[in-house]
């Protein structure tokens, strides 16, 4: 296997990125990365976060990383189409919300109007998180129908993946929002694994190279 | 104590901040207009407006709506006059009326956002309110005449 | 309009000085009287008030059908006032307003001609009452938006000024009615006085009323239909906030009873709190086992049965008709919940042998006819709101009963609510009807033979003790043997199975799955025959007939002999049953992914005489698009004795981007009353499977139908 070292000019680091990287490094062992202060800011920062290439581990990793991006808990809120989607079944969310030009809804249907800061108590309520929203129309980040290679080649696409780089997708695993599939609200079945063995996945995938598996 | 302002009154109300705001409105504050049809945020009978946002109260705790700016179908307008209202009774819209307060609401909504909307951005907008009796084509209609009500009100 | 207010829902009548009742006596005669006290022995429709306020009392409750309009228009039209200038108020189910129930599209039906003659004959008095004072003849004065006037002085009075003299004439026994070309009101399209009301909030329903010191309560209700309690803990649901009282009540439907228990508390949210605390152990009597998909095949396996005869022409057994000459089809449809948008609620106040209740409900003349249990009806008073959604649902009174129980808990008004899961889960239903159809041909093509039955719980027994199920649940077979083709051997009967859930009339009763099967199956007959469904259906009607003449009507409206593009196809019905007669055709759109669009409905409805097209073209458009959910939607089922279905998230309704174009033409030729609020609805079924199958060739049997995959 060849390898290859790829330094990545990393971010201006906050107490979050540190805890990333220090998960990143616990799970794999074998990453390097320099830490500094900044001087002029007296923030930890800039750092330099290492991926050492490796397409075998890279692609088993996204494997799991696809079953949880797939699963109802994330793919409901990365429909093919312009309506979210609903249940563990996937099925167009009843009442055709639209996804608006935002991604919050549209007139009297935004998302906010049901969806509260935190799960509505209840078997059939509406889940709630403070940025309950859908990828803004512009930029749909289409899970739905999305094949394992098409899926990870999207999400290391900067004009298909909301524009994030590598620092923003390490810091997305850990966004509000996307942690809400293990919160999802009474009645709902969770991701195929825990959060932190997403986390690890999505790390090893992207510390490892990002490769998107074979096929079309 | 929660403090409310519900259509420009201030209230103080001795609930739990879990309570949905539609049983604080309905029961304790004692406007009635705003109603009770799934709980579940399904029905849209219970649509008000939180700072001009058409929420459904039966799942808003009315925790959030602490000082906040609340409007019921009470508050809507002072004579029954907003162009949406204006419409209802132009076009004989509702049957029973039960679920209107909701519908009008929502409505409100959709003509402040977008002045002339198209049929297809009325369904967009009043998907989430039902109606039992299927008045669904005359309140189609009557957006459309609100929104020409509207237009002459802002040219004038 | 702001005499509309809600506070008359609350306040008795009190009137100014001395004020003339006029309205009609038990026997239909019309009489008046300047006492309320012998005005409370006839129904009293009009109060004339000497500052001239004039009040029209409307006996038919307001459940979204118009009544609010209709009733005190047919009044208004022969006593000339405008709706406009006076106060309409809702009976309360006073014994001398007569039978005050909203059902059976029966409200104009019923009233027409005796509303008017009330009208007529309080305008003539108050013409004659001037004509004296101007010592003139009553042909010199007419009456116009509440005034008299004399013709040739133009002099004039309000009906208020002329109380005093108008109550000291006698009444014409027959007076004139109005001719119809004459009418200001009557066939008009008109705006309703309630629909003010409806926009701002000021409308009142049941679930409205407020009364000082008024606790609320929910009701644990047995999950599994047919059980009933056996224990409860009430702990730790005793400890939460505002909790007032938990206690065992009664809820009684048709010929069933449970017990339940009832969280009273200070307000809905805290009862609905408790009753989540609640452990309830449930005697479920064998009922836990019960599945509806189970109960679906045993009414498959009954068809089988001869059944009981419910109507016969002709003699099919003696047919001689060849195998390949005969069809034979077998039509399935769900039991399904009314759901009303207003949940079902009542405020009751029991003080001691009285009781005061308050809700929305359409027979005000049940509450106060001696259906409350434990109380006189003279000791039941009852205050009657605006009405959100009734379909048949709350004909029934159980839930009423169930807040009278609840309120003798405690002394004090208590309004008891039931959430939308108690709503959908506890019935009553409509239930599900099967359809076995047999037609068959002669030689020459003549369809000489027709046989329906129908395999189903009854209705009638579900409802009534004393129902002796040896006889035809009439409901059940509603309509199957009354249509008007002439076919010369018919027989309809009716197989009946057991069942134990509260059932009760939903909008056009059993039409609304009957027409489907029947209608359907004479679309495959046509078929059969090779002919235009339409043309096969006129060839039916040799007789002129009102169906034949709405049939007509239709197949010129609805542009029946132009075809469509490739992918589009329509369908028609028509269904005449006791409510009235309608006849539709529904347009559709069939897409490559297997889904059918429905692009709109021509309707014809015939009425013989009508108030206000508006409303009628309201009603109608109403019924095709509660027709479509009935016709689409997901019913409701039974697993292990328990309703699975909750809210709208599972039982859903129609939405507003589901609803097709409707237009509406309606016959008025003076001939047959016929009602306004149900026809509407059983042909639509049938219009938009047999359109399905003339754009796809698939026949479709079963309702609900899926629309996204046919």
């Amino acid at each position: 296997m060849k390898m290859q070292m790829n330094v990545i000019k990393k971010y201006h680091g906050t107490v979050r990125a540190v805890a990333v990287v220090a998960v990143l490094l616990s799970a794999i062992g074998i990453m390097a990365f320099t830490l500094h202060k900044d001087d002029k800011s007296g923030k930890a920062d800039p750092e330099l976060f290492v991926v050492k290439k490796d397409s075998v581990a890279s692609v088993k990793a996204f494997k799991q990383v696809y079953t949880v991006l797939m699963s109802a808990r994330c793919m409901n809120c990365h429909p093919s189409g312009d309506i979210p989607l609903q249940g563990d079944d996937s099925h167009l969310h009843t009442m055709f919300p639209k996804r608006g030009v935002d991604g919050k809804g549209v007139y009297a249907m935004k998302c906010a109007n049901c969806h509260q800061a935190t799960n509505t108590p209840g078997l059939h309520t509406p889940p709630g998180n403070p940025k309950w929203h859908l990828p803004p129309a512009d930029m749909k980040m289409v899970f739905q129908g999305r094949t394992p290679h098409q899926l990870a080649k999207q999400l290391m696409d900067p004009d298909q993946n909301g524009h994030k780089n590598m620092q923003q997708l390490i810091e997305h695993v850990d966004d509000t929002l996307v942690k809400a599939a293990w919160n999802p609200g009474e009645g709902r079945t969770l991701p195929p694994m825990s959060h932190a063995a997403f986390k690890k996945a999505w790390l090893t995938w992207l510390s490892t190279g990002a490769y998107a598996p074979k096929g079309k | 104590m929660i403090s409310l302002n519900v259509n420009q009154k201030a209230y103080q109300v001795d609930a739990d901040p879990n309570m949905p705001l539609l049983w604080v409105i309905r029961d304790i504050i004692g406007l009635t207009g705003t109603k009770y049809g799934c709980g579940v945020a399904q029905c849209g009978a219970c649509v008000v407006h939180l700072n001009g946002e058409a929420v459904r109260s039966c799942v808003t705790k009315v925790s959030r709506a602490e000082g906040q700016q609340v409007t019921t179908i009470e508050g809507l307008s002072a004579n029954n006059d907003h162009p949406a209202q204006v419409a209802w009774n132009e076009e004989n819209v509702p049957q029973c009326g039960y679920c209107h307060s909701g519908q009008i609401m929502s409505a409100a909504v959709l003509l402040r956002d977008n002045p002339n909307p198209t049929d297809e951005d009325i369904d967009n907008a009043m998907a989430g309110n039902i109606c039992r009796c299927g008045t669904y084509l005359r309140i189609r209609k009557a957006i459309h005449t609100a929104a020409e009500l509207q237009r002459k009100e802002v040219k004038s | 309009m702001q005499d509309i207010s809600r506070r008359y829902f609350i306040k008795s009548t009190s009137t100014l000085g001395v004020a003339l009742w006029l309205g009609l006596s038990a026997k239909g005669d019309t009489v008046k009287s300047l006492d309320p006290a012998i005005a409370e022995n006839f129904s009293p429709f009009i109060l004339v008030e000497p500052n001239g306020n004039i009040t029209i009392f409307n006996n038919k409750p307001e459940i979204g059908q118009g009544t609010f309009q209709s009733i005190p228009a047919l009044i208004a039209e022969e006593f000339e006032v405008s709706l406009d200038h006076i106060t309409i108020k809702l009976t309360n189910g006073e014994k001398q307003f007569g039978r005050q129930s909203a059902g059976g599209s029966s409200s104009i039906r019923g009233s027409y001609t005796q509303l008017r003659k009330v009208g007529a004959a309080a305008r003539e008095v108050f013409i004659k009452a001037a004509a004296n004072r101007w010592q003139t003849d009553a042909t010199n004065c007419y009456a116009e938006a509440g005034e008299v006037i004399n013709r040739t002085t133009k002099a004039s009075f309000t009906y208020g000024e002329l109380v005093g003299d108008a109550a000291k004439l006698d009444l014409p026994k027959d007076p004139q009615l109005k001719d119809p070309k004459d009418f200001k009101i009557l066939g008009k399209p008109a705006h309703r006085p309630d629909i003010p009301l409806k926009t701002n909030g000021d409308a009142v329903f049941g679930i409205d009323v407020q009364l000082p010191g008024m606790l609320y309560a929910t009701v644990e209700r047995c999950p599994v239909l047919g059980g009933t309690l056996k224990s409860f803990n009430a702990g730790e649901a005793l400890k939460m906030p505002g909790v007032v009282k938990i206690a065992e009540v009664e809820r009684v439907i048709g010929r069933y009873s449970s017990v339940g228990v009832a969280v009273i508390a200070d307000s809905y949210w805290n009862a609905m709190q408790a009753r989540k605390k609640l452990k309830v152990d449930w005697d479920t009597r064998g009922y836990e086992t019960f599945n509806s998909s189970a109960y679906d095949e045993k009414l498959r396996s009954m068809a089988n049965e001869p059944g009981l005869l419910d109507k016969k022409k002709g003699d099919v057994d003696s047919l001689t008709l060849k195998p390949e000459n005969i069809i034979e089809a077998f039509y399935e449809t769900p039991q399904i919940a009314h759901h009303p948008l207003e949940p079902l609620n009542c405020v009751a106040q029991v003080n001691g042998d009285k009781v005061e209740i308050w809700t929305s409900t359409q027979v005000p003349s049940s509450i106060t006819g001696g259906q409350i249990d434990g109380f006189k009806p003279e000791n039941v008073k009852l205050n009657a709101t605006f009405v959100g959604g009734g379909f048949g649902r709350r004909l029934s009174v159980d839930y009423v009963n169930e807040a009278v129980s609840v309120a003798k808990q405690i002394n004090k008004p208590v309004k008891v609510i039931w959430s939308r899961e108690d709503t959908t889960q506890q019935g009553t239903f409509r239930p599900m009807t099967f359809s076995q159809l047999k037609g068959g041909f002669a030689e020459n093509g003549e369809l000489v033979q027709f046989e329906h039955k129908v395999i189903s719980p009854s209705y009638s027994e579900a409802n009534r003790k004393d129902f002796n199920i040896a006889k035809v649940d009439g409901t059940m077979v509603e309509g199957i043997g009354e249509q008007a083709y002439e076919i010369p051997n018919i027989k309809t009967s009716y197989v009946r199975a057991d069942y134990h859930v509260p059932l009760g009339a939903w909008r056009s009763v059993t039409s609304s799955t009957l027409a489907f099967a029947q209608e359907c199956f004479i679309d495959e007959l046509a078929n059969k025959a090779k002919m235009d469904p339409m043309e096969f259906r006129i060839s039916l009607l040799h007789k002129p007939s009102d169906t034949k003449k709405v049939l007509l009507k239709l197949k010129e409206l609805s542009g029946w002999d132009t075809p469509l593009p490739k992918g589009r196809g329509r369908g028609v019905a028509v269904w005449e049953f006791f409510a009235g007669l309608c006849a539709q055709v529904v347009e559709v759109t069939y897409s490559k992914d297997r889904s059918v669009k429905v692009d709109k409905a021509i309707v014809v409805i015939d009425l013989g005489e009508m108030v206000n097209p508006d409303n009628v073209a309201n009603q109608v458009e109403g019924a095709i698009i509660m027709a479509l959910g009935a016709a689409t939607k997901p019913g409701i089922t039974l697993k292990n004795g328990v309703v699975a279905e909750h809210n709208f998230y599972d039982n859903p309704l129609v939405r507003i981007y589901e609803a097709p174009k409707i237009e509406v033409h309606i016959l008025t030729d003076g001939g047959k009353i016929k009602g306004v609020g149900e026809p509407g609805l059983p042909p639509f079924a049938p219009a938009l499977a047999n359109a399905i199958f003339a754009v796809t060739g698939k026949r479709i049997r079963k309702m609900p139908f899926d629309l996204q995959y046919i």
